[in-house]
């Protein structure tokens, strides 16, 4: 992974949604009256969506596209072959480009930070709890990414499901705005969702805007998503064999 | 330029051909539209669903929307016409095809922007037209501000196509380039919101450095009669220098092409 730190840099660049909303709604809370909206001050804003920025640059995930490359072309045979399920592989792929990522990240926060007049917190424990939130939004992230990338097996679309899921993410994750502004119809169907708290809940955690309480409630939440998750890659999975291996790839 | 537009006619049949063979795509070219109106409606809405914001940098929700409108059309018109070809010109080079292109006796530049076309993602440019079509039934539009944005987003198509070649261009160089062309649709992300609503440097940086408010903004504030005669004069020179120096900058690039064995 480290073979590419530029284009690492330049993927981590290209996710720029957050920090386009950053900059928007920083201008509207300095045009609003009172400097604020919804108590969000221009300041609070860069703090919240540096954060969205940071937790979703760990949660990338571009399994689906592998898959679907893999499946295609017929290179996922060979790995078949082998004793492990190939599912470690990009596990490990995943695990490697992060550790390549965080330098050049926290640099670019750091700038980020700087230039925004942004603020974290100085809860200490925050820190602990938003890397774990990050980790298990990864995992449950990472495995419904690779039930979609298997859905290959059946259908040429699957890239396209994936942008789908990626919005709703987006969406209820609170890469817009923070889910607070949100219309409560939407707010009442994100709770049961895992996407609030793999990407805006560590936020408001960085951002001093969350409880402790708030984050063991998030992680129980994402630990049931992951072992439904779990259990649908491994179907899909075996499903998916059996029909890869009827066409005689 | 007779020969031209048959070639046209030619490369179309072929890729509607090509591409109607996968009927299955169809479904997920209709998926990924409606994914990304939802996204550029989704930005727009929350922003506007706050207590108290009517406007947002002096725009009313009706003429933010009409750039969301111009933002989807541009986007349609990247994804069916330019992207297809584009991301084409790196493995031409990477597997030494570019060699016959370039031996034929057609204009090379002219063969690599038009053999391609992803009719699939067609109802991207419907959707684009529609918003525009819708915002702009709300306001007061003028046939000639009607007709000056036209001739304005004929410009911007000129400067997003300048763009994308530029960059891929940088293939006879760099071979890997589909990442250089992420960076600029990250960026071009931004213009789903009109440049008032930005903070004063980064409009700077919007119009001046990266030509992105040409794009969408330029257009909207034409159909609206918000626009100042210089920007309105802005757009197509700019759109003309681009043109120049991406053609000098392609002659140069195939100039010192020295194909994929040698």
């Amino acid at each position: 992974m480290a073979e590419y730190r530029a284009e690492v840099v330049i993927w981590m660049l290209s996710g720029t949604l957050s920090l386009v909303m950053m900059l928007v709604w920083m201008a509207q809370a300095a045009a609003a009256p009172g400097g604020q909206i919804r108590g969000y001050s221009a300041p609070e804003f860069a703090t919240y969506f540096l954060s969205t920025w940071l937790v979703s640059q760990l949660l990338v995930v571009w399994v689906s596209h592998e898959l679907d490359f893999q499946i295609r072309q017929g290179t996922l045979s060979p790995q078949l072959l082998r004793p492990v399920d190939p599912m470690w592989l990009h596990v490990a792929s995943h695990v490697a480009e992060r550790l390549v990522r965080i330098v050049p990240l926290l640099v670019m926060v750091g700038v980020f930070t700087w230039l925004s007049g942004a603020s974290f917190t100085r809860e200490w424990w925050a820190y602990p709890a938003a890397l774990g939130l990050a980790a298990l939004g990864f995992s449950v992230r990472f495995l419904y990414e690779y039930a979609i990338g298997l859905l290959a097996f059946w259908t040429e679309s699957s890239a396209s499901f994936q942008e789908v899921v990626w919005l709703v993410y987006a969406a209820l994750g609170g890469m817009f705005a923070p889910l607070a502004f949100y219309p409560e119809w939407v707010q009442r169907v994100a709770v049961w969702t895992p996407f609030p708290y793999m990407l805006g809940l560590p936020a408001q955690l960085l951002a001093g805007k969350a409880t402790l309480a708030q984050a063991g409630r998030g992680a129980l939440v994402l630990l049931v998503w992951l072992a439904v998750f779990w259990v649908v890659r491994l179907i899909v999975w075996r499903v998916g064999l059996r029909k890869y291996g009827a066409v005689g790839a | 330029m007779r020969r031209y537009l048959r070639l046209v006619r030619i490369f179309v049949g072929a890729t509607l051909s090509a591409q109607l063979e996968y009927r299955a795509n169809f479904l997920g070219a209709v998926l990924a539209s409606l994914g990304e109106v939802g996204v550029a409606l989704l930005g727009i809405s929350v922003l506007f669903g706050q207590p108290g914001v009517t406007q947002v940098g002096g725009w009313s929700f009706r003429e933010a929307l009409l750039v969301t409108g111009f933002f989807m059309l541009t986007e349609g018109v990247i994804s069916v016409f330019i992207q297809p070809n584009m991301s084409k010109i790196a493995e031409a080079v990477r597997t030494g095809n570019m060699d016959f292109t370039l031996l034929k006796p057609i204009d090379a530049q002219f063969n690599v922007s038009t053999r391609n076309l992803n009719v699939l993602r067609f109802p991207d440019l419907l959707i684009g037209l529609g918003l525009i079509g819708y915002a702009a039934s709300g306001l007061e539009v003028t046939s000639g501000g009607a007709l000056a944005a036209a001739v304005l987003y004929g410009s911007a198509v000129v400067i997003v196509y300048c763009i994308y070649l530029g960059l891929s261009t940088t293939a006879f160089w760099f071979v890997k380039t589909q990442n250089v062309t992420e960076l600029f649709s990250g960026v071009f992300g931004a213009a789903r919101f009109p440049v008032a609503a930005f903070p004063v440097p980064v409009r700077f940086v919007l119009t001046f450095v990266l030509p992105v408010a040409f794009i969408t903004t330029v257009p909207a504030q034409a159909l609206t009669g918000a626009l100042g005669g210089g920007l309105a004069l802005a757009s197509p020179l700019i759109a003309a220098a681009l043109f120049l120096g991406t053609r000098l900058f392609w002659r140069y690039a195939v100039a010192s092409y020295t194909s994929a064995s040698s």
